[in-house]
């Protein structure tokens, strides 16, 4: 049997002053499968995108295409998966696009010579120019920051690539775009989002976290049918407008 | 560099084409020979402002641009040297020594950072062992105030719109508090973007790029100013 | 090559230094607020300000180098303090001193805030009377070294009064919204 791409088992965490983020978590991701991470806002996702890289030191299992995380392994583990930030202004630390492109590979010990040459596709590969290299984070716009960060990530070439609300602040163009990057790319993706539509269109599958649990693994169009439960794990909620009408939203 | 702070003057020139290392290398050299060149006669210290022009005219700085800059520094230097004038003949002379080469040395400063990006200079500090912390450092507070500056203005806008006509005791109250909030967001931040630099293979240390080897008609340019500018000084000393 | 740090001691030191890095900043950008009000970097210390709240924060080594860098930095971004007279490495030493002590007895010996701040203000004094005298030589200054350094404590008295209050609340409500950062816990995440 094929080692999974990611395997989680029996995942819970607890924050010291509050009860528990996430309770008894087990799932696994195969090689290549894209998969979203739904759930209302508090459920727990980002809480365990931090645990799968080791920020968050949670109880149970974790394993990244075979390498299991514990003390002494948490640097392959990050080698081997990557995360991409709700904000990406958190990750783009280093004075300049290149700088922080660069900066895990120089970091795994590659010369500056391939470094640049890697950084300078990748930056093509997620649709922007080799000139965003000597740029400063803060003369992109939020799309191109959301680009930047993620080629800083695709550079390591992930096994698994994990997405915090990737398609917070972009428009209806940027996530189009963004898709279409994410539809190329061999590796397994595990994508936390609230967007729905977004979702059907690179996922194959679903897992809905609600108050830490894990509550439906399922696949993603037979899921997005089921309105009642998206109702009723808060992923769509209705709206009673001025002319009567019940909108969805 | 910092989107609002920076004396970084963008033009085509010879000065800012040339490798930052042969210009502090250059750098170097004239405040060594502006330290050592003696006040009277006075022509070594005027041949080196003169050499020093020629370096401001090179890098197509504005002359008024230069005026300006200089102007603060001209209150600050000034001072110890206006407190001179009320002592005797000897300290008279120090503080005429201390504000003309101060204010040599301060200007071939400014010709430096304003044909040189901060970046560049740091990306050379943070390479040598002894002060590789403090280039590393410095690149971080580089970043660090395009973050907040970001929020700095946003804060100034949220306020703008929300107390348009706030009394000076009101304005200085939300100052002080949203300074507090601003420090307290940045010390959140700084773990989220610690975990960033560990998740992508942060071992301890910034990694670095290979240095380009340093071309020798730049090293040979900074090595020439450094000498003449050295030269007028010690002739001017020894004769 | 660099030496290959454990997970946990490479987290710490990268949020070390993500915080001393945006303290940093905040001791560039204050200061630009401050004399855009008018109220006067010599005054009001707003350099000081973030610098010794980092000391509180991160360890010794990490304060001394944050002391050190960001009046240099200053000079170099903005002008100020101008790197040809005394004062950006006068500053530097400063603030090097106040915030290592800071650290030094704050984080590494647990003393209480009350104590530590102050001490650590009082090391500032010394240290610049001390630089104030061996530099005196050096730059040509003919007046009186202490009278000097006297005259710079007594003009920067209301910033040290705005440190005695506005250091300790930073602190405390920096290490109520990151408890990780407080002297008695340790890091208990990878």
């Amino acid at each position: 049997m094929a080692l999974a791409a990611l395997e989680v088992m029996n995942l819970s965490y607890s924050y010291a002053d509050s009860a528990s983020a996430l309770r008894q978590i087990s799932f696994s991701i195969a090689h290549g499968e894209r998969v979203a991470l739904l759930g209302p806002n508090g459920a727990g996702k980002s809480t365990l995108l931090w645990c799968l890289v080791g920020v968050l030191r949670a109880e149970g299992t974790i394993a990244v295409d075979g390498t299991v995380l514990r003390p002494g392994t948490e640097a392959d583990i990050r080698a081997k998966l990557g995360l991409a930030f709700a904000e990406p202004e958190d990750q783009l630390f280093m004075p300049t696009v290149k700088r922080d492109v660069t900066f895990g590979l120089l970091a795994a010990g590659a010369n500056s010579a391939d470094a640049d040459r890697v950084a300078e596709q990748t930056i093509r590969n997620v649709g922007l120019p080799a000139e965003t290299l000597d740029r400063a984070a803060h003369e992109l716009s939020s799309g191109e920051r959301r680009r930047a960060a993620l080629a800083s990530i695709l550079v390591m070439n992930p096994v698994v690539l994990a997405l915090d609300e990737p398609t917070n602040s972009l428009d209806a163009r940027g996530r189009a775009s963004l898709a279409g990057i994410l539809l190329q790319l061999p590796c397994a993706q595990l994508i936390a989002t609230h967007d729905l539509e977004s979702a059907r269109a690179l996922c194959t599958r679903a897992l809905v976290l609600v108050n830490g649990a894990l509550v439906a693994d399922a696949p993603m169009a037979a899921f997005l049918e089921d309105t009642n439960s998206l109702q009723r794990y808060g992923l769509i909620a209705s709206l009673r407008t001025d002319d009567g009408q019940t909108r969805v939203l | 560099m910092p989107q609002h702070l920076g004396l970084y003057v963008r033009r085509e020139s010879a000065l800012h084409g040339l490798d930052p290392r042969a210009k502090m290398l250059a750098v170097t050299g004239f405040i060594v020979a502006v330290l050592l060149a003696p006040m009277h006669p006075s022509w070594p210290m005027g041949a080196l402002l003169l050499l020093l022009v020629c370096a401001t005219a090179l890098a197509r700085i504005p002359a008024r641009m230069m005026c300006r800059r200089m102007l603060s520094l001209v209150v600050v230097i000034g001072m110890p040297f206006l407190l001179s004038r009320l002592g005797g003949e000897a300290t008279r002379a120090a503080g005429e020594q201390f504000a003309a080469r101060s204010l040599l040395v301060a200007a071939a400063f400014l010709v430096l950072m304003a044909s040189t990006r901060a970046i560049v200079l740091l990306e050379v500090a943070e390479r040598p062992p002894l002060i590789s912390v403090f280039g590393q450092l410095g690149e971080f507070i580089l970043r660090g105030a395009d973050l907040l500056a970001e929020e700095v203005m946003r804060t100034n806008r949220a306020w703008a719109l929300r107390a348009p006509t706030a009394t000076i005791r009101v304005r200085l109250a939300g100052l002080t508090q949203a300074s507090m909030s601003l420090i307290s967001r940045a010390a959140a931040r700084s773990e989220r973007i610690g975990a960033a630099m560990v998740l992508r293979g942060f071992q301890g240390k910034l990694p670095t790029a290979t240095p380009t080897p340093l071309p020798w008609s730049h090293l040979v340019a900074g090595l020439i100013f450094a000498l003449i500018s050295l030269g007028i000084a010690g002739v001017g000393r020894w004769r | 090559m660099v030496a290959r740090a454990s997970g946990r001691d490479a987290l710490s030191r990268a949020r070390e230094l993500a915080l001393a890095g945006l303290m940093g900043a905040l001791g560039l950008l204050l200061p630009i607020g401050f004399h855009a009000l008018g109220w006067g970097g010599q005054v009001f210390l707003p350099m000081h300000l973030p610098v010794v709240v980092a000391g509180f924060l991160v360890s010794p080594a990490m304060a001394v180098s944050l002391g050190v860098v960001v009046p240099f930095l200053s000079s170099v971004l903005t002008g100020m303090p101008p790197l040809a007279s005394p004062i950006a490495p006068l500053m530097a030493l400063e603030l090097a001193a106040k915030a290592g002590v800071a650290s030094l007895l704050y984080r590494s010996l647990r003393a209480p805030m009350w104590l530590a701040l102050p001490v650590a203000i009082v090391a500032d004094w010394a240290v610049l009377a001390l630089a104030v005298s061996l530099a005196a030589g050096f730059f040509a200054i003919r007046a009186a070294p202490f009278q000097y350094a006297w005259a710079a404590i007594l003009i920067g008295l209301p910033g040290t009064i705005l440190q005695l209050v506005a250091v300790p609340a930073a602190v405390l409500a920096i290490e109520r919204r990151v408890p990780r950062l407080r002297p008695t816990k340790r890091d208990e995440t990878g």
